[in-house]
């Protein structure tokens, strides 16, 4: 059972508006530019952090900045490799793709997947067979300039802390 | 699967919040307009910033004072053949639907599961279907144990029913259709240590 409620106003520049549950659809007409610049997962994260996202836990204090809806994309991007990405890989990782022929897409798509294995990193390039790309060059510099992935680092810090202390510290699970 | 897009409208900003900065009770009143809206071009996420705004004049007869805004918005709209990392949802008889928690129509239609394949009633869940991958007679259960890696096939906006049914599921004006019917698509787990496969069978 949903509500829907209609709005119609009469100057033609005011949207024209249907309410639904939970998304709704707005018909826009005055847009000037629908695609100003692409943005990677770090950015947009980047962009909610700098507004407070992070810093409060109970998330009232901040939602004067940050909205209930931002709160779910900043989860979600959380648990992305986004979120152990700092601007300067990011760029410089941008920068030396330059040398392997990749489309603009497809190093975002790197930068926001991280790929750690070829067979991770195929389903992202188009039609890899015919254009005879260094897989591996790709994968190095993976490895070398983008943070490993979230789960993989509490892995390995948990691993560490073991060994040096034998004890099990909490380990936040992702689900 | 963000990108920005400027934007230029008048927007009306009520008179309770002419108090404020202007800027911020512009940035008030946009939020309230667009945002987790689904716009021709996308899902609108968050108000980026606001370029300029002109006028504020006050219309007869009229409270709020209109201002011509020039903005920039970040919205989500992934582009067709982009990877992304989802979550599982639920599953029927048509397919998988995924969920990205701020975005939760994804669908998988059954075609685009890798086959052969079954679709089970899900031991665990009376309401559900659950769908198996049969590899190499292995077989790999889809479900929500870890994150699944789709890549976008298509983007659709259908148009807004004028009528609906009672029991009809909320109208979604924004659908994403994903295939996992590729190496490297899918729940991770199937693909995890295939690297250290593959490198074993280099060796030999």
């Amino acid at each position: 059972i949903f509500i829907y409620v209609f709005f119609f106003f009469n100057s033609k520049s005011f949207p024209f508006f249907l309410f639904y549950e939970s998304k709704h659809r707005c018909e826009y007409v005055c847009r000037v530019k629908a695609n100003a610049g692409a943005l990677t997962n770090f950015e947009v994260l980047d962009l909610l952090n700098s507004r407070g996202a992070s810093k409060d836990t109970t998330r009232v204090i901040a939602s004067e900045t940050v909205s209930r809806s931002e709160y779910k994309v900043y989860d979600y991007l959380m648990e992305t490799a986004a979120s152990t990405q700092t601007r300067d890989s990011v760029t410089k990782f941008s920068d030396k793709c330059k040398g392997f022929k990749l489309a603009k897409a497809e190093i975002l798509n790197i930068i926001n997947l991280r790929p750690s294995s070829d067979v991770e990193l195929t389903p992202i390039l188009e039609k890899p067979d015919e254009r005879e790309i260094d897989i591996e060059g790709i994968l190095a510099l993976v490895q070398e300039l983008l943070p490993p992935l979230p789960t993989v680092e509490a892995h390995k810090e948990n691993e560490q802390e073991e060994t040096e202390d034998g004890e099990q510290p909490n380990m936040e699970t992702s689900v | 699967m963000f990108c920005l897009s400027e934007m230029e409208d008048t927007v009306r900003v009520p008179p309770d919040l002419l108090n404020l900065p202007l800027e911020v009770a512009i940035k008030k009143v946009l939020q309230k307009l667009l945002l987790n809206k689904v716009l021709s071009i996308g899902l609108c996420v968050s108000i980026y910033d606001i370029k300029s705004a002109e006028g504020g004049f006050v219309l007869p007869g009229d409270g709020p004072a209109t201002y011509k805004v020039r903005f920039i918005i970040v919205v989500f709209r992934p582009f067709v053949g982009e990877v992304i990392a989802a979550r599982f949802k639920e599953s029927d008889s048509n397919g998988l639907r995924l969920t990205l928690g701020f975005f939760e129509d994804i669908y998988v239609p059954a075609p685009l599961i890798p086959r052969p394949n079954r679709c089970e009633p899900d031991p665990y869940n009376r309401n559900q279907m659950r769908w198996v991958w049969i590899f190499e007679e292995q077989e790999y259960i889809i479900d929500d144990s870890c994150q699944i890696n789709f890549r976008v096939e298509n983007i659709s906006y259908p148009p807004v029913p004028t009528e609906q049914a009672e029991d009809a599921k909320p109208f979604a004006p924004m659908v994403i259709t994903g295939t996992i019917d590729d190496d490297g698509l899918g729940p991770v787990s199937w693909w995890e240590g295939c690297s250290e496969r593959n490198n074993e069978d280099d060796d030999t």
